[in-house]
């Protein structure tokens, strides 16, 4: 059967995936050591400042996540038709369709998949959604924590998270919905990548897929 | 005229005691040594300002700081530069008398006078749980803040609701801005507040005849404008990554950092460690133990276990409660092992099929 490639994700979309996600792991592996510094440096006067260099790169990265996170809701207004918001939830008769033949699909009880969907299926569109929402409360809970002195921190901080200990349990406990999302997404991309040969992928790398010509 | 050689004021304050508390307060407020005589004139003017004092649901810590403190100066200064016209730990006057005070300064200073709060005050039932001769603490407050000029809660109860609002909240604690909302109020939160700060509080008042800056929970900025943390005496200790792991080891003795141990001073707005308590210039991380963010709301929930970083997490119905990254390990290991198992079956079902997925062409 002959396939033909399609255009499916815009340059930003991948630079967006790829920032967030590499973001991701640094924030979590750093985010621990804050957390729990695991070194102690024993020797005063090392000059190794070990939590003062992980803040540094937690910031660093969180400035990238939180440019990550912007881009990703920009592309959710004004994406190409498979990074539109409506194309990840299931708003749409054809979506809530899609919702159902996908749970099917991963239960092994059915193969089908939808020829005409060039996009994310409805399963994964709920489940990034619901990661970009905790993205804002986390760069919201990182951005109280870090400028607790600016009046509008200050405000919004106080008005969502109460205390800024509040807002620090929220920023723990939501770390650990990126891992556990990061380690279910990995999982399911290599099994679809297994079970469907549209490249899945390298279509993260290339934005490109492959569809059985009609 | 500044009365420099203080003739208006207590013989038990001398002078230099005096100067010192203004000087005191001026350094909490952030002022300028310059503006000590202008302190020194507002404090020593005729006009004292009258103050009632109320004491609800509480442990009275936060008058027994005050007055027994080792600034015996501070205490004086604060009782001689305002008019204490009824407070029931320190009038003489009971029962009748005692109402009879109150009624009588709320009538002549109508409008005028400062309402001080110490303790939270109970709302479940009515109020009924704290009741001062006849009336409950939440008629209490109505009556006597309506006359009030301003309104300053003193300490975590009176702030946040104290201790005593505590998840599940029997009494229905609450702090005084819940109930009084025509009038300004000041939050000098702590369990107790440095007297400092409610001196600095007061002096601000006389001064510029307006009340200080405050944050969003009704916090003086002077005082609880900047984090324990960014101005602690260990914090080269954090940044170069050297902590106590255990009270008593090693690093303890060497007046490592104490975040490792529970300090939540990363976390907390409070002066302590610039303001400092008696006249000895502790505070409690100077002497080895953590700070346990006494100055935040519900603190008593929110920064307990006090030796450990993050509250753990509670899973209502089924009575567990643990630390929140042994949960989410767990969590992740089942997570792990659903998708071992998902792996498996699809790869067993492929077996039994005999052919792979992708070969549908
Ligand atoms: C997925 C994204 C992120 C993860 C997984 C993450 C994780 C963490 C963790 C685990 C902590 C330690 C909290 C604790 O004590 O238990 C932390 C602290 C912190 N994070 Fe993040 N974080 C993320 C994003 C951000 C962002 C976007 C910012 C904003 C710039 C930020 C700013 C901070 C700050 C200011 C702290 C406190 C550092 C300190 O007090 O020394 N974080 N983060
Ligand atoms: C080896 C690493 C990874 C690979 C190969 C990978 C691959 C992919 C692919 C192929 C898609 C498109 C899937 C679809 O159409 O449903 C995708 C989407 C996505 N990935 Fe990853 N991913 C990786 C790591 C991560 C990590 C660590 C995160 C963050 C925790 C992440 C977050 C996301 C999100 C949020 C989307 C949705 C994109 C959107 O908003 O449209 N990925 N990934
Ligand atoms: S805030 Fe603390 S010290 Fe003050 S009355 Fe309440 S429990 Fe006592
Ligand atoms: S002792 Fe507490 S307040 Fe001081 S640097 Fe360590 S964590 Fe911060």
């Amino acid at each position: 059967m002959a396939y033909e490639k399609k255009k499916c994700w815009s340059i930003l979309l991948r630079l967006y995936h790829w920032a967030f996600a590499l973001s991701i792991v640094t924030l979590c592996i750093t985010g621990f050591y804050i957390n729990s510094p695991w070194t102690n440096s024993m020797t005063e006067g090392s000059a190794s400042w070990p939590m003062a260099y992980m803040r540094f790169v937690h910031f660093v990265a969180g400035y990238v996540f939180t440019a990550a996170v912007l881009t990703r809701i920009f592309l959710y207004l004004f994406g190409n038709k498979q990074e539109r918001i409506l194309e990840h939830l299931p708003v749409t008769p054809r979506n809530i369709k899609n919702l159902f033949s996908t749970i099917l699909q991963y239960s092994y009880i059915q193969d089908s998949h939808d020829p005409d969907r060039l996009g994310h299926n409805i399963l994964a569109g709920i489940t990034y959604v619901i990661t970009i929402a905790a993205a804002v409360f986390q760069l919201a809970s990182g951005f109280y924590m870090l400028f607790p002195e600016i009046a509008i921190w200050e405000k919004y901080g106080v008005m969502i998270f109460g205390s800024q200990q509040m807002a620090r349990y929220i920023h723990h406990l939501l770390m650990w919905w990126f891992m556990i999302f990061a380690f279910i997404h990995v999982y399911l991309v290599i099994w679809n990548d297994v079970k469907q040969p549209e490249g899945l992928i390298s279509s993260i790398f290339t934005g490109v897929k492959f569809t059985h010509k009609a | 005229m500044a009365d420099t050689v203080n003739k208006t004021l207590d013989p038990h304050v001398n002078r230099r005691g005096f100067l010192k508390g203004c000087t005191m307060a001026a350094a909490a407020l952030g002022l300028s040594e310059s503006m000590v005589p202008k302190m020194v004139e507002a404090a020593t003017s005729a006009q004292r300002p009258p103050v009632i004092w109320l004491h609800f649901q509480e442990c009275t810590g936060c008058t027994e700081t005050l007055l027994r403190g080792a600034h015996p100066d501070i205490a004086q200064l604060i009782l001689d530069i305002i008019s204490l016209d009824y407070h029931e730990t320190i009038m003489a006057a009971a029962g009748y008398q005692a109402e009879q005070a109150l009624h009588d300064s709320m009538e002549k200073n109508a409008g005028k006078y400062i309402l001080v709060v110490e303790g939270g005050i109970p709302t479940a039932l009515n109020g009924v749980y704290c009741k001062i001769s006849g009336k409950t603490a939440m008629e209490m407050l109505e009556e006597v803040s309506s006359k009030a000029a301003a309104v300053i809660a003193y300490g975590t109860c009176a702030t946040f609701g104290g201790v005593q609002a505590a998840k599940p909240n029997p009494t229905g604690a609450v702090g005084v801005d819940q109930l009084v909302h025509d009038k300004p109020i000041i939050n000098i939160s702590g369990c107790p507040p440095n007297p400092v700060n409610f001196l600095g509080t007061v002096l601000h008042y006389l001064t510029f005849q307006r009340l200080p800056a405050v944050d969003s929970l009704k916090r003086p900025k002077f005082a609880y404008g900047r984090r324990i943390h960014d101005h602690c005496e260990r914090r080269a200790h954090f940044d170069e990554g050297r902590f106590v792991e255990q009270f008593g080891d090693e690093y303890h003795k060497l007046g490592y950092c104490l975040f490792k141990v529970g300090c939540k001073g990363p976390e907390t707005f409070a002066n302590c460690p610039v303001a400092r308590f008696n006249e000895a210039g502790v505070w409690p991380v100077s002497v080895g133990h953590g700070c346990i963010g006494c100055t935040e709301p519900d603190f008593w929930d929110t920064m307990t276990p006090f030796y450990d970083r993050i509250p753990n997490v509670k899973i209502p119905g089924a009575g567990i409660v643990a630390d929140a990254d042994k949960i989410g390990t767990k969590v992740l290991g089942v997570t792990a092992a659903a998708v071992g198992i998902h792996a498996a079956v699809g790869i067993g079902k492929r077996l039994i099929k005999g052919k792979s997925d992708s070969d549908v062409g």
